[in-house]
């Protein structure tokens, strides 16, 4: 299982890069734009790692404690940097 | 449209030209056009510009982690008040106290003042019997029958031996005899220090050991005199002991996290006394093996020498508030054992720190969790690290008879420990099992302990407390026993290969 939780932390991982990149082609961004939606996801991996751990040492309520710190305050931040950074920026650019 | 707009659609300008020869796997896949062949080449070096760095940024961390987990070099272990300590005699500790019935009669009024002041009824003596003949209750999880079976299975192979005893510092027990007869007379000639420091630790690793770490034999740590409790004789390390020793090889054997987690329930205990028959087993068979080279060595378990400063010199871990060696990785889950050896052809260990110490300064939870309050609590006077014991009726004359002055540290009150014990039945472990530094083997712990030394203390408090909010730590909880008896599940064939440090990966 643990080795399970590795491979999908990096198809998540994967697919987190290769999102950030087609954004980067959509619309140009400031740097603390990209910086808090690389803690974003880092928050968001981390948070899953912790958890998947969690849940196989058999303390689930470490798992559910990352999952709403590490992963909620991850897509919080993603949610807001999208809302109040991302959003602007393309209908600046005419979008 | 300004420029600032023209500029920040990346894609622009990547039109295909109308010419060019183009595959149906080349065709771009949206109507913007984004991924023609110059955006698709963009895309990819974007990526693999994001991924590659992020890989790094994950390779800097896991190394600074690696790192951080060998600790920094302290110069200043130990620190004394010069005119205060002096050597350790072995009778004035609790665990031989208690088994000596000559001892007792020679010093009532421990017993009488601890009676007086802490308002009880005990005996330091009979309290040893009384323990292990409390009835099992089963419909009480912990306090089983199956528990107390646990308990003396655990201990079964060191009765067999002869061997008990070593756990309440009787020297010269079967398993760590002090005879000498099996020297091989040729010596075994090592090619370096590190190619014999390097031979040892794998052995120690091969008999059982989770760490490892040498230490030059030191006066301080040695009970002096020594006390054979058995035959109630005084011995001496010049006299009795049968050869100078120069090194002292310290090794740690781990307990189980699911058992020790029950504590302080009888199914702890199970593991204590699992951990003492291993550790002594270990020790011994590093004697023999140094025997086996030619050099004089002597196993070792509580007895000859105070296990946790010898561990400290060793490198193995920093002193906690709850008395125990805190070691990184495994905190207080193990049982520590030595061999007193005179081979001095070796690579020294020193001490390090983690911050460990520090931590327990700012933490408190073992205290917390200590049913009697024999640990002192963050509300003591400097936290109760000092060169003086400092928790209550400390201030009593004679009342800490059982500690060790002069060494800047935590001091705890064994005689409430012990006194502990026997009303429940067994050893506790609740200092163990709520330790911040005892964790299941699993990577978060290993990260959390990297970054430990570098993070400020305000931090530390606030990590303690996230300890028991994120699950662990608790004790007293009958769940934890019923979990325990179910760890064995799928066992036939252990995928997860979770038990090397004590984690059964399991509960």
């Amino acid at each position: 299982m643990e080795l399970m939780q590795w491979f999908f932390m990096g198809v998540l991982f994967t697919v987190g890069v290769f999102g950030m990149a087609y954004l980067s082609l959509l619309v140009k961004l400031k740097w603390y734009t990209w910086a808090s939606l690389v803690t974003g996801i880092a928050l968001i991996l981390f948070g899953i790692g912790w958890a998947g751990a969690s849940f196989l040492e058999g303390v689930p309520q470490s798992g559910a404690m990352a999952l709403m710190f590490f992963c909620g305050g991850g897509l919080i931040l993603m949610l807001l940097t999208w809302r109040y950074l991302v959003v602007p920026e393309f209908e600046q650019a005419g979008g | 449209m300004s420029q600032d707009q023209d500029t920040s659609k990346v894609s622009d300008g990547a039109e295909p030209q109308p010419d060019s020869p183009r595959s149906a796997a080349d065709a771009p896949v949206s109507s913007d056009n984004i991924l023609d062949d110059r955006g698709r080449r963009t895309f990819l070096k974007r990526a693999a510009l994001g991924g590659g760095g992020a890989l790094l940024g994950g390779v800097g961390a896991y190394g600074f982690v690696k790192s951080e987990l060998k600790g920094s070099p302290v110069s200043d272990y130990p620190r004394i008040d010069e005119a205060v300590f002096k050597p350790k005699d072995q009778r004035d500790t609790v665990l031989t106290f208690i088994h000596s019935k000559a001892l007792n009669e020679k010093h009532p009024e421990r017993n009488i003042q601890y009676n007086q002041l802490q308002h009880k009824d005990f005996n330091f003596v009979t309290g040893f019997a009384e323990m292990y003949s409390l009835p099992w209750d089963n419909s009480k999880p912990g306090y089983t029958q199956l528990d107390r079976a646990l308990q003396m299975a655990g201990w079964e192979p060191l009765v067999v031996a002869g061997s008990r005893y070593v756990a309440n510092l009787q020297p010269n027990t079967p398993l760590h005899a002090w005879d000498q007869s099996a020297v091989v007379e040729e010596r075994y000639q090592f090619e370096s220090e590190k190619n014999a420091t390097d031979a040892f630790k794998s052995a120690a690793r091969l008999f059982g050991a989770v760490k490892c770490g040498i230490a030059k034999r030191d006066k301080r740590w040695d009970y002096d005199p020594l006390y054979d409790i058995e035959n109630n004789r005084e011995l001496s390390w010049e006299n009795d002991f049968p050869f100078v020793p120069k090194t002292v090889i310290v090794m740690l054997v781990p307990m189980d996290y699911d058992a020790m987690a029950t504590a302080p329930a009888w199914t702890a205990d199970g593991t204590a006394a699992d951990g003492y028959t291993k550790s002594s087993v270990l020790a011994n068979q590093m004697a023999k093996f140094i025997q086996g080279l030619g050099y004089h060595a002597v196993g070792s378990g509580n007895d000859l020498g105070s296990s946790v400063p010898y561990g400290i010199m060793a490198g193995l871990g920093e002193g906690g508030r709850n008395g125990a060696l805190l070691s990184p990785g495994i905190g207080p889950r193990h049982r520590i054992c030595k061999v007193y050896t005179d081979i001095d052809f070796v690579e020294y260990d020193q001490p390090h720190s983690w911050g460990i110490t520090d931590f327990c300064k700012s933490c408190g939870k073992c205290a917390e969790a200590c049913p009697p309050g024999a640990i002192p609590m963050m509300e003591s006077e400097n936290g109760g690290y000092g060169f003086e014991p400092n928790y209550e009726f400390s201030d009593e004359p004679g009342y800490t008879w059982n500690n060790h002055h002069g060494i800047q540290k935590f001091y705890s009150d064994a005689k409430k420990c012990y006194n502990f014990w026997v009303e429940n039945g067994s050893a506790c472990g609740a200092c163990i099992a709520s330790c911040t530094f005892n964790e299941p083997d699993m990577w978060h712990h290993v990260f959390i302990m990297g970054i430990t030394p570098k993070t400020p203390g305000p931090l530390h408090a606030l990590m303690a407390e996230l300890h028991p909010k994120f699950g662990y730590g608790h004790t007293g909880d009958s769940r934890k026993a019923e979990k325990f008896w179910t760890t064995g599940e799928g066992m036939r064939t252990n995928t997860e290969m979770k038990n090397n440090i004590g984690t059964s990966n399991k509960s």
